[in-house]
């Protein structure tokens, strides 16, 4: 007997993709951890921003769950503070509030009480007939690392994972604190959600910038041609910040620049400048180029570590007539402590676009100024026609210089030699530059905005994948592994510089320098 | 920043004249140590405009639009106040971007004619437009669109037209007849139009078209198959036909109008009927507008007044075909013909 033939569902005859926002399905939000910063700071603004602008689906509804006890009405002004405080370039609108307020619910509960989660089963039931979510409901986990685990086996075991629509979780990094606690925690999810279900969270890949490498790559001819060994010479991905620990110095402690920022966020940058392109853009394809990338950087042998990566510590410094307090000496942080607040480590991607190029990657706190930028370095002209001196005494010999700017000030430019005009072939370098702000002056989403969007509508692309998890602890863990071992004579870099000398010898016998952002 | 005037207004003077301008915009610069001026240019964005016009509101459009579109922009005015036949004045719209140091710069170049010259203005423009970028005309110039316009005020919109690639004209206030003939017109030419009364309808349409977004409810568009289209004009404006078009072309449901007092002007209202469901929008005030439905859904929008610069941002953001636009002017043709 022939199975009962589904009707493909009606297709909405009146979207208008090119003057409409992006169509995304209604559903249902839970947040648990909904009382915490990441909340009220970034989660609750950017949706009250999708609703204002109406990108998402009017049949829309929050769940907050979290300890503190609280009716829908307390949370629902809670998150009004909240959003009237840390709404970004937008105006708050009381009125768009009043009916965005009323999708907003909450229930009260321990992560660990069982009880909770039957109490946002009965509410996401109510909310599905009240709101007509047709059932799709995104749990997204802003709660401690360490409840993960356990909050999805509890949502396994509530029958909360499936429905009359879809369920999909969204889990905040950091994902693991090493390869195999990564492993472990990816196990225990897959009991309870399909790979296809969970997006795990890089907001480094929401920014507009960054997806903005994708479309410079692959939606113009003439540069990938030149994007290979044969051309570039090497290429530097920096993260810099001013400020320090501000305050997360017990957390911040325990993780180090290296594993906070490199093996997720400039990892998955590296793979966004190296990757091959997709067949398809999709998040299959996309995703699949950018694991494939990752697999192919060379894990370092254990000895191999201090000739490619750096480790560094601020240490207190007098910067524009203000004392600046050193990592050791910032409240909640151990006297002792071992952590890098620095970290430069150059890899090799072993492929044949890439195979001995380069790629040298730092991040550090209290840097002189807060920028993210990935210079790619191009190899010199074959023939050196042009010998005389530049005004800063040195012959530029490698004088193209193409950088990414993510932040602050988004946008491309491109070095070049020119001819100083005048008699005599004197050349000096210049800029082309494209700001990506004043080209487009559209506001430009939020990271958060464009990822919740992305997982409403089921495109992953932007979500990493287990896989390329797993391919970005393994390039650090050796790392991990020989600093864990280590005694390191910190502080060895004062506030307000570029990180430790070492970092720069680490360049020099490549034969390269850092260039200064 | 303004250069002084140019006459006569030959191509080859005007393009001098910006060329001088840039040079003496990079001295400037030079001259005070900042980076030197980002030149910006993405289309050719051509204003036509009449004396009752004045070009003024235009031009300011033209220099707001400059930092999502940056373009050439060209405003054509026509004067009986121009001392000189045609003539011409260039001047370069820069603004700096908050907390940055370089200045981002389009070239603006105004043309004033008097009204016996306007028939020879395109040869002029043909000269100007930025080399391998589209064109955009949009079209001010409200005695060259009416019935009774003179073979003199045709013949020079004819040559603007000529040029462009897209058309963006503005029907408010129109007859809906003379208005949607007038497009059917050009259409049937194979030009790309655009009419600013249907970009208007977009913060209608998205939160009608989001209703129907859940397909697993019984909510499904072809279910609903009476429209009815309320406004408070004494004549049913363009975009009443625009958006009972819209609604209707999908799956041919019927459609009635009418005119009801409220807030306007031209729509204030749509009903959608199911067997199950009647679903109304109605503009409630000014900035807001409602959605109710019998089966208990309620939602209140902010309904700001477009302007000039947010329909235009919108609509050269779509400088290719507009299928929704398509189907819906089709099927408005037939409404207003009574089918």
């Amino acid at each position: 007997m022939s199975a009962a033939v589904q009707p493909l569902p009606e297709i909405n005859p009146l979207q208008d993709y090119l003057r409409f926002d992006r169509h995304v399905p209604p559903c249902a939000v839970v947040i648990f951890g909904a009382s915490g910063d990441l909340s009220k700071r970034k989660l609750l603004p950017s949706l009250y921003r999708l609703f204002y602008e109406r990108r998402i689906s009017p049949n829309f509804a929050v769940v907050g769950s979290s300890r503190t006890p609280m009716s829908d009405e307390q949370f629902r002004e809670k998150m009004k503070e909240s959003v009237a405080k840390f709404l970004e370039d937008a105006p708050f609108d009381e009125d768009v509030w009043r009916s965005f307020a009323q999708s907003l619910y909450y229930v009260a509960g321990d992560l660990n009480n069982p009880a909770s989660y039957d109490d946002i089963h009965q509410k996401l039931e109510e909310i599905e007939k009240t709101h007509e979510t047709a059932g799709n409901v995104l749990f997204y986990l802003s709660t401690q690392p360490s409840h993960y685990a356990e909050a999805i086996q509890e949502l396994g075991e509530h029958d909360l994972t499936h429905g009359n629509g879809w369920r999909r979780v969204i889990i905040e990094k950091p994902f693991g604190h090493d390869l195999a606690s990564a492993r472990k925690l990816n196990e225990e999810i897959h009991k309870v959600f399909d790979e296809s279900e969970i997006y795990r969270i890089d907001h480094y890949l929401g920014k507009e910038t960054v997806q903005n490498i994708l479309a410079f790559r692959f939606g113009n001819g003439i540069f990938e041609p030149l994007w290979n060994r044969r051309y570039i010479d090497h290429v530097q991905i920096t993260a810099a910040e001013s400020i320090g620990v501000e305050g997360r110095g017990g957390y911040y402690q325990e993780a180090g620049a290296l594993r906070d920022m490199i093996q997720n966020h400039l990892s998955q940058v590296m793979a966004t400048v190296a990757m091959e392109p997709p067949t398809v853009f999709d998040a299959a394809n996309v995703r699949d180029e950018r694991a494939k990338l990752l697999r192919a950087v060379r894990v370092m042998k254990h000895d191999e570590v201090p000739k490619y990566a750096v480790a560094g510590q601020y240490g207190p410094a007098k910067v524009g007539g203000q004392d600046l307090l050193g990592f050791r000496q910032e409240p909640s942080v151990d006297p002792e402590a071992q952590t890098d607040t620095y970290a430069a480590v150059t890899f090799f991607i072993d492929n044949w676009r890439w195979a001995d190029i380069p790629f040298y990657i730092r991040t550090g706190k209290r840097m002189p100024k807060r920028v993210t930028d990935i210079a790619i370095q191009f190899g010199a002209p074959p023939l050196g026609l042009f010998k005389q001196e530049t005004k800063t005494g040195l012959r530029e010999a490698r004088p193209n210089v193409l950088v990414l700017r993510i932040q602050p000030e988004e946008g491309i430019s491109l070095r070049f030699l020119s001819k100083s005009p005048g008699s005599g072939m004197r050349l000096r370098p210049v800029s082309m530059d494209f700001n990506y702000g004043s080209s487009f002056g559209e506001r430009s989403p939020t990271a958060y905005e464009t990822l919740l969007m992305d997982a409403m509508a089921g495109d992953a692309t932007l979500y990493t994948r287990q896989d390329m998890v797993d391919a970005s602890w393994q390039i650090v863990q050796p790392i991990l592994d020989v600093w864990g071992s280590t005694k390191f004579d910190f502080p060895n870099y004062p506030s307000g510089t570029w990180g430790p000398k070492a970092s720069d010898e680490m360049l020099a016998r490549q034969g390269h320098v850092w260039r200064v952002p | 920043m303004s250069s002084a005037v140019i006459f006569p207004a030959q191509p080859e003077q005007i393009l001098k004249g910006l060329g001088k301008l840039w040079t003496s915009l990079g001295q400037e610069e030079k001259h005070q140590g900042r980076p030197t001026v980002l030149r910006a240019c993405a289309m050719t964005l051509i204003a036509a405009t009449d004396e009752e016009d004045s070009g003024f509101s235009a031009s300011q459009t033209i220099s707001e639009l400059m930092r999502e579109h940056p373009s050439r922009g060209i405003v054509l005015a026509v004067s009986q106040q121009a001392e000189r036949g045609v003539e011409a004045r260039i001047l370069a719209q820069c603004w700096k971007p908050f907390g940055k140091a370089q200045q981002i710069c389009c070239e603006q170049i105004e043309i004033t004619s008097r009204p016996e010259n306007w028939p020879n203005i395109g040869p002029i423009l043909i000269g100007l437009t930025a080399a391998d970028l589209p064109v955009v005309l949009w079209c001010r110039h409200k005695a060259a669109l009416s019935p009774s316009a003179t073979a003199d005020q045709k013949a020079g919109l004819l040559a603007v037209m000529n040029l462009a690639t897209k058309i963006i004209i503005d029907t408010k206030g129109e007859d809906a007849t003379q208005a949607i003939e007038l497009l059917a017109k050009w259409r049937a030419e194979r030009r790309l139009v655009a009419d600013l009364e249907w970009t208007r309808l977009t913060r209608w349409r998205q939160p009608i078209a989001q209703i129907f977004d859940n397909p697993s409810t019984d909510s499904s568009f072809s279910k609903f198959g009476s429209i009815e289209v309320s406004y408070t004009d004494e004549k049913p404006c363009p975009s009443v036909f625009y958006i009972a078009g819209w609604l209707s072309a999908p799956y041919g449901a019927k459609v009635a109008f009418k005119k009801v007092e409220g807030y306007g002007p031209g729509l204030h209202g749509i009903t959608l009927r199911s067997p199950s469901e009647t679903i109304e929008f109605e503009r409630t005030s000014c900035d807001c507008m409602s959605l109710r439905s019998t089966k208990g859904r309620e939602r209140k929008y902010n309904f700001n007044d477009s302007t000039l610069y947010t329909l235009m941002n919108e609509e050269l953001s779509v400088l290719g075909p507009d299928p929704a636009f398509n189907a819906a002017f089709a099927r408005a043709e037939e409404l207003l013909d009574g089918r």
